[in-house]
């Protein structure tokens, strides 16, 4: 059924190829990333109508119509933002980035201090004119990211050393990082990762790289570590009542608990005493067969399952679409990666070179993370699933990015077009 | 392009990662799917699933003439959860904003409180956050229907807070009209007709597999897995509301005035054994009274009323007639065989025939009578109370009915002792239903009918089940016996105890009286707690209705006669009985007019349609009448027609000569009447002539030209 939509779909791309509209003529860059864009919008609206019923129950008395308009608005809106942003000359996000960077900074500050308070942490601001809630770490990461890029191509010539090359990178990570940190760990930890997998990318020094891990390492195992000494198993419970207290203690002391409580989750967990939304996940999950799923809009978990639109929308996807359904995601994403790795191959300038990759590793790296969540891999954690879980800001941010890149790949595009009319001698050659 | 292929190994590497990480993925959901599987999927089902129960609606009981007399109506009661994140939304705004409208509303609806009490009321609620505020208990469907259209609740449960919760309750129209026959159905207690046929009323309950669905709602799985519920059936009593009424406030008018702790009063047709109204009164501690408790089920020692039973045994032996001549001597206190009897009243003449006996209800006089017939054989004498099935319940169809109590009467002193006592009523105990069952047998010439409430039950108005009429045994006595029985239950009224009671009755009667000096629970003998009753049928040449009247009186009260405290009730109920259906089951013949109205302008109706059809039709038309009235008459005039004013009362048969059916049958039905038709066109003839006083549930058949 997926691929039936797909072929459909890309069908339908090959006519915007042929066709000659002006609109349509001026909408360039990698074919497959619009297709897959166009793809993954158009499966995150079947899904997302399926999964909000029980929302939109509680929400607008059965009303579900009202999110699939909401969904479809912001997948028009979103397309709309990456064209423009791929209209716009790359090089012009160098400045963008340090100037979305340097705002960044504060906002994360300003989120941690009086931010909206959503499940626990507070990561949200509220516009004030249009009246949304944006998480600050969606900005803060493209920024990141961004500057990432732009750090990386100006530094590539003193890049293994300490101070000249490592220094001015690892700073603005380090400070994006720990501002997210208190709000949302897990978060904080990806873009991290993230961070040192571009860094590595980017020709940084392992030894350096290595360095940092260990640095991280440290409060990481400091969580596990008291996970570990306050967990009372559950045939304890009536002895240690100091345990409980110190365990009620750290618990209580802001999201300190929450990520000790999760990570004991994951470790203790028995398979009947796994945490509600994974119980739910996994019964999504072993509700859709391999090449079947209950089919588009059948889903049984929605109800039950916390946030079935937005951070569990893989495992509704593989209950209605089945297990093959879940792997066509994976494979879409991979082609998108690789058709980024493309764009990077052909790009003969750094900083674009090195935007394509960071931003699409970044939307790669989150997707993969979303689906290990859904399948337990991983403690829960609070990422969507990027063009497909419902929309908000982070959707919008995603759009962006893949607006970046689509940018990247038309400037690559024009220059290859300028350079097969001029003599194929003239190579240029990456700053 | 060193660096590029420096980056690009770099890249190829941390694609493979990710590729690795995609199948870990993959291979974990595989792993859920395939391994897990069963486990996760089985844990769905029972999370999620449960069986529920499908209710049966409750069938509804009729009265014969299709009148109400127990059905289910929904009740809500409303409960508020203030904590409902709508109403708390933005910091109550919703509440603060409606509160005030609201309480206006509640005030006006509900009129148990002010509008500020209401208003408090749900201030301190909402203060209190309380999730399950209970605000008003018990109200109709059309109180829940006019509290949704007020400000906050009709914004819906989120918003509101608002809960209503519905079940099904009984509703008794008629209130307390056969109450305690019609029974209860309660969780705990259920009585009555609603007891003995619960499982025809209750139905089948269903069952369906269903699955939970956000918000508290369930849906059912599939429709295979579902058993469906079947309603419960409707029966279709013999009870007539009409007679019902009467029987209830004739007995109701003679308990108030007396003071009686608890009567009783069955009227049954005797014909078919069917029990038309049965009211039972107690004296509740306020001094009120209610059917509390079916006293004509109630065995007690029945008093006079039995001397019906010595009667047809000493005439069914054979030893002898009516006419013999028994010796009961002045005094009122003789020594009988093996005991003393008392009369209670004195007798006229020291010597009188066993018929006068009868008449004047003389203890000595048929103790003496059964002594000579039966004292070298007491037990011959309980075969006939056998034969008479005194011994054995009637098997009406009504649960709760007490058995008769015999004493032994063997062939000895003791014997003897219990057979003469009984002989006037004491040591038995039977219930009224079953002395109303013996009379009813000797007013149907012999033919005992089975007493029962139920005539048929009725699904969807289509009949499953009729019950007939059952005889009980015929020719148990001798044609001969019985014509003297009915002789002796005759001279009761006319010479007898109950002769000043029929004085000046249109129609004749044949009854017995009774009153009984009765122990019953705290009260002994000296309490001075009578019983009295009246039983008989009616008119006696042609019974149509036998009844039987019980109360019980309360200590050393002055008025304790049967002749003179149930007999009144017997009184008014034949009075209306005959005045509303004995006269009139003979066919009436209707005086039909059949001049052909056309050429008359022969029309009676609404008088703004007549106008108005006049008008449209444009013939001139002239008005007689001031024209007040809603209704109208035309007739011909010097060729015209002319409307006249014409007015239906609602006490008084209107002529209803020229009415088209809908406005007859307007008519008739808003005197409460029962109209049954033949014909077709206008109406040319009336069974109830014009200006008669017409009651409620009153016949009137028509006849349409």
């Amino acid at each position: 059924m997926v691929n039936e939509t797909s072929d459909k779909l890309f069908s339908q791309f090959s006519s915007v190829d042929g066709g000659r509209s002006g609109l349509l003529n001026k909408t360039k860059g990698d074919k497959f990333i619009w297709g897959i864009v166009v793809l993954l919008a158009m499966i995150s609206l079947l899904v997302v109508y399926s999964a909000t019923g029980s929302l939109a129950y509680k929400m607008y008395k059965g009303n579900t119509e009202v999110y699939l308009f909401k969904q479809l608005s912001f997948i028009i809106l979103g397309i709309l933002v990456i064209y423009f942003l791929h209209r716009v000359n790359y090089t012009l996000y160098s400045r963008v980035a340090m100037i979305l960077f340097a705002i960044s900074v504060p906002l994360l500050i300003y989120t941690l201090f009086f931010g909206a308070r959503i499940n626990e942490g507070s990561r949200w601001i509220k516009l004030p004119v249009i009246n949304m809630t944006i998480q600050t770490s969606d900005l803060a990461k493209l920024a990141l990211f961004m500057y990432l890029s732009r750090q990386l191509s100006k530094k590539q010539e003193q890049i293994k050393d300490f101070k000249k090359g490592f220094i001015p990178l690892i700073v603005p990570i380090a400070i994006t990082c720990v501002l997210i940190m208190p709000a949302n760990l897990s978060n904080a930890l990806l873009t991290g990762a993230t961070s040192l997998l571009l860094l590595f990318i980017g020709r940084v020094s392992v030894k350096h790289i290595l360095l940092v891990i260990g640095v991280a390492l440290i409060p990481i195992l400091f969580i596990v570590t008291v996970a570990v000494t306050t967990y009372k198993g559950p045939q304890h419970e009536t002895t240690a009542n100091t345990h409980q207290a110190t365990a009620e203690k750290i618990h209580g002391f802001g999201r300190f608990g929450t990520w000790v409580r999760r990570v004991q989750d994951f470790i203790y967990a028995k398979d009947e005493e796994v945490p509600y939304q994974v119980q739910q996940a996994n019964i999504a999950i072993a509700n859709g067969g391999v090449l079947f799923g209950l089919g588009p809009g059948n889903s049984r978990q929605r109800n039950y399952l916390p946030q079935a639109y937005n951070d569990f929308i893989y495992s509704v996807i593989i209950e209605e679409y089945g297990l093959a359904g879940g792997a066509f995601i994976v494979f879409v994403y991979l082609i998108f990666l690789f058709r980024c790795i493309r764009i990077f191959r052909r790009c003969p300038y750094a900083f674009g070179a090195f935007l394509a990759l960071g931003l699409s590793f970044t939307m790669v790296i989150q997707a993969i993370a979303n689906m290990a969540v859904n399948v337990h891999l991983v403690p829960v954690t609070g990422v969507t699933l990027p063009l497909v879980s419902m929309g908000g800001s982070s959707f919008l941010f995603t759009c962006a990015s893949v607006g970046i890149i689509l940018s990247v790949a038309r400037n690559v595009e024009q220059m290859e077009g300028k350079k097969e009319e001029q003599t194929p001698a003239v190579t240029a050659q990456a700053a | 392009m060193e660096v590029k292929r420096d980056i690009l190994w770099r890249v190829y590497l941390c694609y493979m990662v990710v590729a690795v990480v995609c199948v870990l993925i993959i291979g974990k959901a595989f792993y859920i799917q395939q391994v897990q599987g069963r486990y996760w999927r089985s844990m769905s089902d029972s999370l999620h699933q449960h069986i529920e129960e499908i209710d049966a609606e409750r069938g509804t009981i009729y009265s014969e003439d299709g009148q109400m007399l127990s059905t289910s109506i929904p009740q809500f009661d409303i409960y508020i959860d203030f904590a409902a994140d709508g109403l708390r939304d933005k910091s109550g705004k919703r509440f603060r904003e409606n509160v005030d409208s609201l309480s206006i509303c509640l005030s006006a609806l509900f009129k148990d409180h002010t509008e500020a009490e209401y208003r408090k009321l749900l201030k301190d609620g909402y203060r209190e956050k309380d999730r399950y505020f209970l605000l008003k208990r018990k109200i109709s469907f059309r109180e829940y229907e006019q509290l949704r259209a007020f400000p906050l609740v009709r914004l819906g449960k989120n918003k509101s807070g608002f809960i209503a919760e519905v079940r099904n309750i009984r509703l008794n129209p008629y209130q307390m009209l056969a109450f305690r026959t019609i029974g209860l159905d309660r969780d705990s207690f259920k009585v009555g007709l609603e007891m003995t046929y619960d499982s025809i009323l209750s139905g089948i309950k269903g069952k369906r597999l269903v699955r939970y669905i956000g918000g508290g709602v369930s849906v059912p799985v599939d429709d295979e897995l579902q058993v469906e519920s079947e309603n419960g059936k409707d029966i279709i009593t013999t009870l007539d509301v009409h007679i019902q009424d009467i029987a209830e406030n004739a007995l109701m008018k003679t308990m108030v005035q007396s003071e009686s702790a608890n009567g009783t009063c069955i009227v049954m047709e005797t014909k078919t054994g069917k029990i038309r109204a049965i009211a039972n009164l107690g004296r509740r501690t306020d001094g009120s009274y209610w059917e509390d408790y079916n006293y004509a089920l109630r065995a007690t020692e029945p008093g006079s009323t039995i001397k019906l039973a010595t009667l047809l045994s000493v005439l069914s032996d054979g030893g002898t007639t009516i006419n013999d001549p028994v010796e009961v001597g002045m005094a009122g206190n003789t020594f009988v065989g093996v005991r003393n009897i008392v009369d209670a009243e004195p007798h006229p003449k020291a010597v009188l025939s066993v018929k006068e006996c009868f008449a004047h209800s003389s203890n000595i006089g048929m103790g003496k009578i059964a002594f000579k017939e039966f004292a070298s054989r007491p037990d011959r004498f309980r075969t006939y109370l056998h034969k008479f099935r005194l011994d054995t319940l009637t098997g009406i169809d009504l649960l709760g009915e007490e058995k008769p109590r015999l004493p032994k009467m063997s062939r000895n002193n003791e014997g003897l002792h219990a057979m003469v006592t009984m002989s006037f009523g004491y040591a038995i105990q039977v219930t009224p239903l079953q002395t109303l069952t013996l009379y009813n047998a000797i007013a149907n010439n012999g033919v005992m009918m089975k007493p029962y409430l139920v005539s048929s039950v009725v699904n969807d108005g289509a009949v499953v089940k009729q019950f007939e009429p059952t005889v009980l045994q015929e020719n148990f006595v001798k044609p001969a016996v019985i014509k003297d029985a009915q002789e002796c239950m005759r001279a009761v009224v006319t010479e007898g105890t109950a002769m000043a009671l029929f004085k000046g009755s249109p129609y004749t009667v044949a009854g017995k009286t009774g009153t009984a000096n009765v122990a019953d629970g705290k009260f002994g003998y000296d309490d001075g707690v009578y019983q009295a009753s009246f039983v008989g049928y009616f008119p006696a040449d042609n019974p149509q209705y036998t009844c039987i009247v019980v109360i019980k009186t309360k200590p050393h009260a002055i008025v304790h006669f049967g002749g003179a405290l149930a007999g009144p009730v017997f009184r008014e109920i034949s009075d209306r009985l005959y005045a509303m259906y004995v006269k009139q089951s003979a066919p009436v013949q209707m005086a039909i007019i059949s001049k052909p109205d056309s050429n008359y302008y022969s029309y009676t109706g609404m008088r703004k349609e007549m106008k108005a059809l006049f008008n449209t039709l444009q013939i001139s038309s002239a008005d007689s009448g001031a024209g007040n009235s809603d209704w109208a008459k035309v007739y011909r005039r010097q060729d015209k027609p002319t409307v006249a004013d014409f007015t239906v009362g609602n006490k008084q048969m209107p002529q209803l000569e020229g009415m088209g059916l809908k406005d007859a049958l307007y008519a008739c039905e808003n005197m409460g009447l029962k109209v049954t038709v033949k014909g077709r066109g206008k109406v040319a003839g009336q069974s109830i002539m014009a200006g008669q006083p017409v009651a409620k549930g009153q016949i009137v058949n028509l006849q349409l030209n």
